[in-house]
């Protein structure tokens, strides 16, 4: 188990290691003076140049200063971006905590709406209510996201005026920064408006979060539906069955466990698809994330934005990712306990 | 009255072929406390006839009996829910596979303790009532040979070897104390002292406690040392049934004398290095049936009539379903 353990962190570390490198190498594959796009510093004197080649190890060979970015990036020292020259580190942890909670949220409603609805259509297979809701997701799979966007911005939005076109809260206000992520902010901070700026900041998650749910709940009720299917048809159901428990108790006790269990990383894993789902999803809305400021990035050639940006994302995912395998081991008993026992 | 009374079953089955009928017009009764061995070759449907009568078949499979009888009551007739009742309190099932029988998530003591009835735990405070859950537990375990209870009830099936699994499968049909007990292969993949045990437990199960057994395997050697009488199937048709004494002595069926002739244990004048006998060919499969009696094609005695099904017939209580039973001698 703990061998397991070993494995999976080493290739978390190794995989970030990784991808340390390709940013390392960013640098100089980006035009322009490499030591310019590490900093984010458009040097003005030689004098001031040699400063900075002290900190990143100019003249040692590449692999120290390899060491020597891998040591400042420890330490928060990301550099600064072209466009608002602000350390990229505080504007990172700005933007990312954003894209994480739209992500966060659209994640619950799939698996929210995703789940039963593959239940329901699992446990009627080839029966009226599976093809109805089968040929939902197959449409609700096959709209573009970015499409489905436009159109409920037109219709509710701008026809309807039920919700708010952009952003993330109105302009009228103000919650102090604290967490990032804007539902917590609110809840934790102290203005006397605080009930009327959460109602708000829901309306303007309204939009955003239903047109990235809607794809993933399919693909979500997809494999639950499929997971159910082949559950509800294995031998141990069929021996439940025939020891008289009823249906419910067939599916409560034995068929939820064992449909959830084996899907759990599947689901889990969306999230990473919802998170570039959201990118685009994101400069639709205005969504102040991490993909708005990162087409920005890319629009204006800010290479120490994009360096670092392309980092925190993947980075985020990696980890993710692995200790989503690491819960699923922890949960799942025929993982768990490889070992065989003697009776 | 007998316990359990099956007159004309039938089991259609789609498959992309069209419908196939795996299992034609089976008769097969049960007395109380009585073991039946029901015996085929593998395929032959008898896993399908376990199943009908639990009820566990899927269901895209049509199911039609002319009797499908609970001590005089019919299940096909009656209510989902007091079919369900019954096969809870009355009837319990030894599966196959036993690995794959249980659920790969759940320990093995909650999917014992979920097999006892309610009656026998008692009354009491939710605490008294589990001590007492336990206590069953435990000692139906020890009961099938099961020594160290505690670590078998706390792991999870694809950890203990199959054999104990199949012990424990026994456990846990025994624990619900049922009127009749299908054991489906239940000494399949064991040693031999082991299996003698089971099949020694089965035995004094249905001495003392007037158990019926439907006792289903294709191991001749257990079944005539245990069984009272037996039900041979071909194919999904049922071609001899009576007392085991009776078909020993004197099969009346082509199928039934091949199939104890192809135990060497049972003929006496064996000679060292002779041939053993066995049918040519081989059981054929769902989608390529014969018509009429399936066994035509391989049967050394068919005839022109073997295309039409043929009625069963009886002598006292041996039936058998032959045009040419081997008393009559061939015109």
């Amino acid at each position: 188990m703990s061998f397991y353990f070993l494995r999976r962190l080493n290739l978390l570390v190794f995989t970030l290691f990784m991808l340390a490198m390709a940013s390392f190498g960013l640098a100089y594959l980006f035009p322009g003076d490499y030591l310019t796009n590490l900093t984010g510093i458009h040097f003005e004197s030689e004098q001031q140049r040699q400063l900075y080649a002290t900190l990143y190890k100019e003249s040692d060979g590449v692999f120290w200063q390899f060491i020597a970015y891998l040591d400042l990036l420890w330490q928060g020292e990301w550099g600064q971006s072209f466009s608002s020259n602000q350390p990229l580190y505080q504007e990172v942890t700005t933007y990312l905590p954003a894209s994480i909670e739209l992500s966060a949220y659209a994640l619950f409603v799939s698996l929210v709406v995703g789940i039963p609805l593959g239940f329901l259509a699992g446990l009627r297979h080839n029966k009226l209510a599976d093809y109805s809701i089968l040929s939902m997701s197959f449409i609700g799979y096959s709209i573009p996201v970015f499409w489905l966007a436009l159109i409920l911005i037109l219709i509710l939005s701008l026809q309807m005026g039920w919700f708010p076109i952009s952003g993330r809260i109105s302009l009228l206000y103000y919650i102090p920064l604290d967490t990032g992520f804007i539902l917590i902010d609110i809840i934790r901070s102290d203005v006397s408006y605080k009930w009327d700026a959460f109602n708000d900041a829901l309306r303007h998650l309204f939009l955003p979060t239903l047109s990235i749910s809607i794809v993933t709940s399919t693909i979500i009720l997809r494999i639950t539906r499929r997971s159910v299917i082949e559950v509800m048809g294995s031998e141990y159901i069929k021996a439940a069955t025939a020891r008289g428990l009823n249906r419910y108790q067939v599916i409560l006790r034995h068929g939820i466990r064992n449909t959830i269990i084996p899907i759990m990383p599947q689901l889990a894993l969306q999230f990473t698809t919802l998170l570039t789902n959201a990118m685009i999803v994101e400069s639709i809305f205005s969504w102040p994330g991490i993909g708005n400021w990162l087409i920005q990035a890319i629009y204006q050639g800010d290479y120490p934005s994009i360096r670092s940006g392309m980092l925190a994302v993947s980075s985020l995912v990696v980890i993710f990712t692995v200790s989503i395998d690491i819960v699923h081991k922890i949960i799942d008993p025929q993982r768990l306990y490889r070992q065989r026992v003697k009776i | 009255m007998p316990l359990l009374d099956i007159k004309n079953l039938t089991l259609e089955i789609d498959t992309a072929g069209g419908r196939v009928k795996a299992l034609d017009k089976v008769n097969l009764t049960i007395d109380e406390s009585e073991i039946r061995a029901l015996v085929g070759e593998s395929g032959s449907g008898k896993s399908l006839i376990v199943k009908s009568i639990v009820g566990a078949i899927n269901d895209s499979w049509t199911l039609t009996a002319d009797r499908l009888n609970w001590k005089g009551s019919d299940l096909l007739a009656m209510s989902k829910e007091q079919r369900r009742k019954i096969t809870k309190d009355d009837i319990a099932v030894i599966f196959q596979n036993p690995v794959s029988s249980l659920d790969p998530t759940a320990s093995l003591g909650e999917q014992l303790e979920e097999n006892i009835p309610d009656h026998l735990v008692g009354k009491g405070w939710f605490w008294q009532r589990q001590e007492k859950r336990k206590q069953i537990v435990s000692r139906q375990l020890h009961k099938v040979g099961i020594k160290n209870h505690e670590l078998c009830l706390s792991s999870f099936p694809h950890q203990i070897s199959d054999d104990v699994c199949q012990k424990f499968m026994i456990a846990m049909a025994l624990v619900s104390e049922p009127k009749l007990l299908i054991a489906d292969e239940p000494t399949m993949g064991m040693e031999t002292t082991i299996k003698s045990q089971i099949l020694k437990l089965l035995s004094r199960l249905n001495q003392n406690r007037n158990l019926s057994i439907l006792f289903v395997s294709h191991d001749l050697l257990a079944i005539s040392s245990m069984c009272h009488s037996m039900t041979v199937l071909y194919c999904g048709q049922t071609v001899e049934s009576g007392r085991m004494t009776n078909l020993r002595k004197r099969p009346l069926h082509p199928y039934t004398k091949a199939l104890l002739d192809s135990a060497p244990s049972f003929s006496k004048d064996l000679l060292p290095k002779s041939n053993l006998s066995a049918l040519d060919g081989t059981i054929p499969t769902l989608q390529h049936l014969p018509i009429g009696c399936r066994l035509g094609p391989r049967c050394p005695r068919a005839q022109k009539e073997c295309v039409k099904i043929p009625a069963p017939r009886h002598i006292h209580n041996h039936y058998y379903s032959c045009h040419f039973p081997l008393h009559r001698p061939l015109k």
